[in-house]
């Protein structure tokens, strides 16, 4: 594998269509005007870039600085690609391996300079596009706490694994393209994963059925 | 009240079963987890990344009568607008810009002076409006249904004089394509008996809008019903549309019911300058 064809280190990864699957409308307006194919990535990819470093850190803060990192890096790896390179993208699946790229380094970083954890919260301010309302979002509040807090007490292999399939709700192809691994590794990471938040969810459930009941 | 978290849970014995299935209720919760991004996140990308402002639109919420309206903006004037139960919603509002407008519109919270205080007056005349290189027949439409007032009602064959067309059929076809939902009060276009068309926002949406302008809704109906177009005053010999601000101050001892400016001008009645009832 030549060296060249590695760009890890710059966190922009080379996903690529190879499969017979049809390139997206995005992929080509950004091989035909690339600041006009980036507003496209931003808006149609934004939500999903944001939800996965959102999802994976627990911190709002966190994914809107990651988020940001991810897109910058993003539009300059796009500038250095020539347009049938740029046609040829799966902007989703690339941009989530930006972004996982960024969490790790992240990740490496806080490791060497360590703050304190920013507390989870939810970020409820967006435009409401069919989202639950308050009372719903009261009712789901307790389940989505318990849930965050159990997802980032995954490894985080499994975490990523779980969040791109499942919060994301990407196929487990897309998912193996974004991790860089078979498949069937994926779905092993996933089925572990889910394991684990039932294990801790469910009693929890039990619980507040308990405490509101009777 | 299991069922409102995990709607399975409840069932005992199945619990297991629905939990390992292919879409399970954990599964269904971690869908939920899929958030969209906060208020201005994406623009602030776009703002970091240097992309200059004029090569994309933001958009915000609105609050009307007939619910949230989006209202796409650049440089300080809107370039389109739509009801959210028009448009199918955020995303259906911005793929349908794209199309029309050619630019990428990007949720955002900043909203363009002006608008607020025109949605809550209803005088949208001098709102600034940039729907770049648009056919002067459509403009010319839109000007002219944006001058008409705030709780008034005009026939379409009036907006096609205005805009100095031949017949109303131009005008529905614009106003059925309204570009600029709600700010464009296109709910203030009638057909020539009275009754609105509410072309592209629905009956429903027309109707609460006229309702919050305090159009008399019940009115116009029984007006339509009775084929009055237009109402004069006795005591002035003076004609107008029935929802004129001068009709609406004629005492009813006085209204004296029209079904055509012919029949009034045969009466000897002038139209009124201000709802300008016939050329």
């Amino acid at each position: 594998m030549a060296g060249g064809n590695r760009t890890r280190a710059r966190g922009v990864p080379a996903v690529m269509d190879s499969t017979a699957e049809l390139t997206s409308d995005t992929a080509d307006l950004l091989a035909a005007d690339l600041t006009d194919g980036f507003t496209e990535l931003v808006r149609l990819h934004a939500s999903a870039v944001h939800a996965f470093l959102l999802r994976i850190s627990g911190s709002p803060t966190v994914a809107d600085d990651l988020g940001q990192d991810t897109f910058l890096k993003a539009y300059t790896a796009l500038r250095d690609y020539p347009p049938e390179r740029r046609r040829a993208l799966r902007p989703r699946a690339w941009l989530l391996v930006i972004a996982a790229n960024t969490w790790r380094n992240h990740v490496r970083t806080a490791a060497r300079h360590p703050v304190a954890a920013a507390p989870v919260e939810e970020s409820c301010v967006a435009l409401s596009d069919g989202s639950p309302g308050p009372e719903e979002r009261a009712a789901n509040a307790l389940d989505r706490d318990v849930l965050t807090t159990a997802l980032l007490e995954l490894p985080e292999q499994q975490r990523i694994a779980v969040v791109l399939r499942h919060v994301i709700g990407m196929s487990y192809a897309e998912a193996a393209q974004v991790l860089d691994c078979p498949v069937g590794t994926v779905k092993a990471q996933v089925s572990r994963g889910l394991a684990r938040l039932r294990e801790v969810v469910g009693p929890a459930a039990v619980t507040w059925q308990e405490a509101r009941g009777a | 009240m299991s069922d409102e978290r995990f709607p399975d849970e409840g069932e005992g014995a199945d619990a297991d079963a629905s939990a390992s299935g292919p879409a399970g209720d954990l599964e269904r919760a971690l869908a939920s987890l899929m958030t969209p991004a906060p208020l201005g996140f994406a623009a602030g990308v776009l703002r970091a990344a240097g992309v200059a402002p004029e090569r994309y639109d933001t958009y915000t919420e609105v609050a009307t009568a007939a619910g949230v309206l989006y209202v796409a903006h650049r440089g300080g004037a809107v370039t389109g607008a739509a009801l959210a139960s028009a448009a199918g919603g955020a995303t259906g509002f911005e793929e349908a810009h794209r199309g029309r407008a050619g630019r990428s519109a990007i949720p955002a919270a900043a909203v363009p002076a002006g608008l607020r205080t025109a949605v809550r007056t209803g005088r949208f005349a001098k709102l600034p409006l940039d729907l770049g290189p648009v056919q002067a027949r459509m403009a010319a439409v839109l000007t002219a249904v944006r001058a008409v007032p705030r709780g008034q009602l005009r026939p379409a064959s009036w907006v096609a004089r205005e805009a100095g067309l031949t017949g109303p059929g131009a005008v529905l076809e614009v106003l059925a394509a309204n570009p600029v939902q709600v700010l464009v009060p296109s709910y203030r276009v009638t057909d020539e008996d009275g009754l609105p068309y509410d072309l592209g926002h629905g009956a429903a949406a027309g109707d609460a809008l006229r309702r919050a302008e305090a159009v008399d809704v019940e009115r116009v109906v029984e007006l339509a019903r009775q084929r009055t177009v237009f109402l004069g005053s006795d005591t002035t010999h003076i004609y107008c549309h029935p929802t004129c601000a001068h009709a609406r101050r004629i005492t009813p001892r006085h209204q004296v019911p029209f079904r055509s400016a012919g029949q009034a001008r045969l009466a000897g009645y002038r139209p009124c300058k201000s709802c300008r009832p016939a050329a």
